[in-house]
């Protein structure tokens, strides 16, 4: 590809493209039963041009229209922004890939075998349930390459399991859990499965507690949801709009002491990994928020340029779209006490693992309001059964910044891993 | 010039006129997209790309087997490929689909003005003379104004022996403005879109007005105390509250898979008051949700959901309407060649009562106007959408303004809640869209008149 894009270089200033391929074989299973198999297989090239400091961008999936895209990609130059940015000339060292050779070994037949035994046991202990259920592998390359040499490539695998379990009892009520996992290659998941049991078994009896202030523990599924709403604010290109409630706070603490959150590209075994962003900038782990302190921000090229901060190597892209900062993956600090420790001394207040409808509101301030999908009450240190049919509603960022609590104990739930988070007073309604 | 999709017809039927399954379907497509995203005094992008790429998927032994591709000119090798998948799947409860009688038509959309015809100049500079609208005020902090349209080809060809071919045109704009005043920060979005040509994305000043006008607003906006309203719902809450909380119930997909809402969803179970009929139509041109077939290849229809208050039919795909013995409906959507069809709306509505919308309101002594909506979601069973804003109403008026309204309730409860239906119907359909299974976001349209809604659980602070 870059031997076809060298021929127009010098009808720009820098230009930079993208190269994914990938396949993927993902089973369904729908109602405990099998339903599908797919085999997925695409590819495709996007190419960005800067010719005059102005920025144009194109996309295809036909590799013979490569050097129509390119002209294309050129012709839309003269309607960019300026971006005085310049692409990368260090070649990213490739200290190694999200990619584990034990994807090949990958059996449809076995996988569906298992699959129908994990159906079994959730069946077999709620006869009620219908069970769907994902499996799935996918693998592929990225490729990077760029005006100013840089031509570097890397390998990903993932292997996917996603489980839900759905009870409605005989007066409407309806009860849907669901839990996955992800690694390079297969791999055993009795771990999940036993989670959600364990869910479903303290969900059978219905309990309720008064609207008020209540204590609120969340689980690390809860917490991957939630930390969306503080993620987005440590976004160079949020900070560059004006639209993050940490511009301009570098260094001061706005939260609680207990409460840190990294960007980890590097953890070697996650298939959310990479060994350079996906503008060939090389990839580092960092810590965004340190001790309650905001510490820095995740960046691409362009938002780096703009905020006059190093480029932190978290530009990333599909081939049909323009670089954005995004998060790696996310992991927030552990506390000193595990989860069961931390219940015990609760005395009447709720665990929320699941919400529907978080984020629809305007988080940008911290707020957030949902529905609460899944949640426990926790009476006396013990969980006690399900509470339903009512809202929690209040602002993270106050959340944090008060008393509040990380549990030992930590799960990764997609690219976020993280521990229990307790907060003493959470505004309640149901 | 680019080879039109329509050659590959006789070949993807030799394909699959003979394959050892129950059904069998190819889906091709290709288009080109054209997207300006403008933010603030910036330019985030101006792209223009073109995707091209298949699907087959076949009915074998009562599973799926489904495979998509890129390369579309070896569809030979691409049939190989589901064959052998599929044989490794055998299904204790075998799926099974409707027949329809075979249909060869070709459709286009009715585009006023093509988009291949306007220059990107002038689609730039429509979408920037918004963006000045959006960021006429000095409490904006940002805005985000997109422009995009879709210009693609598809064909469809399955077992039966349809052929289907499709010239389809989509355009649209989304115009968003994100006012601050101190600590706060409050964004407000409105998109239009629909199948046609360059004349849906013109004349949105007003609308660009009325976004800027609401950001800024709600900052004075208080926040809503918690606690249980009667409400009354504009047309587009109205909207998005009938798609969301009883659109997806009435999917045949999940009434097949559980027991319970089988009989929950029961045709003739009375639900709602005699005021409530609710539509599901792919017929209504121009709107997103309008499809001249199904990725099944199934003609669209106007299916009522609830009739006087009384459940009159499901949504269905092929396979749901055989499972069920119901008649297929023409809701088998797919968010692209790369996605299996699954059962989905179109444009779904609450047709109009009788009620003058002033007649609503004069019934309300206490309670809450709420209008637009941010987004929506439902477990089936509980449901809770963001309104934009909403007003107190005191003895018929309504008064101080607040925002962060979350309205949350069990379906079953709030349908037979609606006790006054108005009579001022509109429809509405964007940019976004709805999404189900991992597909998002697919185009559909929404739309209701005001509706009096009593108690209704709002979340708020206390």
């Amino acid at each position: 590809m870059l031997d076809i894009l060298n021929n127009y270089r010098s009808a720009c200033g820098w230009f930079d493209a993208i190269y994914a391929e990938g396949e993927s074989l993902p089973i369904s299973f729908r109602n405990n039963h099998i339903y599908s198999i797919i085999g997925r297989q695409s590819s495709g090239f996007g190419i960005r041009a800067n010719k005059e400091t102005k920025t144009g961008f194109s996309y295809s999936n036909v590799p013979s229209r490569i050097n129509e895209t390119v002209r294309r990609a050129i012709s839309l130059t003269r309607f960019g922004e300026k971006e005085e940015f310049h692409v990368p000339s260090a070649v990213p060292a490739l200290q190694f890939e999200p990619y584990s050779d034990t994807i090949h070994t990958f059996s449809a037949d076995r996988e569906i075998e298992q699959a129908e035994a994990v159906i079994g046991r959730i069946v077999s202990a709620f006869p009620r349930a219908t069970v769907d259920m994902g499996v799935g592998k996918s693998a592929g390359q990225r490729r990077i390459c760029n005006s100013n040499g840089i031509d570097c490539a890397y390998r990903h695998s993932s292997y996917s399991v996603s489980i839900s379990a759905t009870l409605v009892s005989s007066d409407g009520l309806r009860l849907s859990i669901s839990e996955g996992v992800s690694s390079l290659g297969p791999g055993n998941y009795t771990n999940t499965v036993d989670r959600l049991l364990w869910k479903l078994e303290h969900a059978q009896t219905i309990r309720t507690i008064e609207s008020g202030k209540i204590p609120v523990v969340f689980t690390p599924k809860a917490c991957a949801s939630l930390v969306g709403i503080v993620a987005s604010g440590l976004s160079a290109r949020n900070v560059a709009k004006g639209i993050s409630p940490f511009a301009g706070k570098l260094g001061e603490a706005l939260f609680n002491s207990h409460f840190s959150l990294d960007d980890r590209p590097l953890i070697v075994e996650s298939p959310h990994s990479y060994p350079f962003d996906d503008e060939g900038i090389q990839a580092r782990n960092k810590t965004l928020i340190h001790n309650g302190a905001i510490a820095g921000f995740i960046s691409d090229l362009k938002y780096a340029h703009r905020l006059g901060i190093e480029p932190s190597g978290n530009g990333s892209r599909g081939y049909s779209s323009l670089p954005a900062p995004s998060f790696s993956n996310i992991v927030i600090g552990a506390g000193e006490r595990p989860f069961a420790e931390i219940i015990g001394g609760i005395k009447a207040g709720i665990l929320v693992d699941q919400f529907i409808g978080l984020g629809q509101s305007n988080t940008i301030t911290g707020h957030f309001s949902a529905n609460l999908d899944c949640a426990y009450l926790i009476l006396n240190g013990e969980i006690t059964g399900r509470v339903k049919d009512c809202m929690i509603a209040d602002n993270l960022f106050s959340l944090l910044a008060d008393d509040m609590e990380t549990s030992s104990d930590c799960l990764w739930y997609g690219s976020v891993y993280s521990p229990y988070l307790f907060f003493p007073a959470i505004n309640f309604t149901a | 010039m680019r080879t039109s999709i329509e050659q590959y017809a006789d070949s993807a039927l030799d394909c699959i006129s003979s394959l050892p399954c129950e059904y069998a379907e190819i889906r091709l497509g290709s288009g080109v997209v054209t997207s300006i995203i403008l933010s603030g005094d910036q330019i985030d992008s101006v792209s223009s790309g073109d995707t091209t790429g298949g699907c087959i998927r076949i009915l074998h032994k009562g599973s799926w087997g489904f495979v998509t591709f890129n390369d579309i000119d070896d569809l030979k090798k691409h049939v190989k490929t589901v064959l052998s998948l599929s044989k490794t799947i055998h299904s204790a409860t075998p799926s099974t689909v409707a027949g329809c009688a075979p249909v060869r038509a070709r459709f286009s959309t009715n585009a006023i003005q093509s988009c291949r015809d306007i220059s990107i100049e002038e689609k730039f500079n429509l979408i920037s003379a918004y963006n000045d609208i959006l960021r006429n005020s000095n409490f904006i902090q940002t805005t985000r104004a997109v422009y995009n349209d879709r210009v693609s080809q598809s064909l469809f060809v399955n077992s039966e022996g349809s052929v289907l071919t499709y010239d389809k045109s989509f355009c649209g704009v989304s115009l968003t403005a994100v006012a601050k005043d101190g600590s706060v920060i409050e964004p407000f979005s409105e998109s239009h879109a629909g199948y046609g040509g360059f004349e849906l994305a013109r004349h949105r000043e007003e609308s660009a007005e009325a976004v800027v006008k609401t950001a800024v607003d709600l900052l004075k906006a208080e926040s809503l105390p918690g606690g249980t309203y009667t409400v009354i719902a504009d047309q587009r809450l109205a909207g998005v509250f009938i798609h969301e909380a009883f659109g997806h119930l009435s999917e045949a997909d999940f009434i097949y898979e559980n027991e319970r809402m089988r009989s929950l969803m029961s045709c003739g179970r009375k639900i709602a008051n005699d005021t409530l009929t609710v539509i599901d139509d792919g017929t209504l041109p121009v709107l997103p949700g309008y499809i001249p077939f199904d990725d099944e290849g199934v003609p669209p229809r106007t299916t009522f959901l609830i009739q006087n208050g009384i459940i009159h039919g499901h949504l269905h795909s092929r396979e749901t309407a055989s499972m069920m013995g119901e008649e297929p409906t023409g809701n088998g959507r797919a968010l692209s060649v790369m996605n299996q069809p699954i059962v989905r709306m179109t444009n779904t509505y609450i047709e109009n009562g009788t009620y003058a919308p002033q007649e609503l309101f004069e019934s309300v002594d206490d309670g809450l106007y709420v209008v637009d909506a941010v987004g929506g979601q439902t477990n089936l069973e509980m449901f809770t959408f963001s309104s934009g804003y909403a007003y107190r109403i005191k003895k018929g008026k309504p008064g101080t303004m607040y925002k962060n309204v979350i309205l949350s309730g069990n379906v079953f409860t709030t349908l037979n809640n609606i006790s006054m239906v108005a009579n001022d119907r509109k429809m509405f359909g964007g940019l976004g869209g709805c999404g189900k299974r991992g597909q998002s976001p697919l185009p559909v349209a929404f739309g209701g008149p005001h509706l009096r809604i009593n108690n209704v659980l709002v979340g708020g602070g206390h």
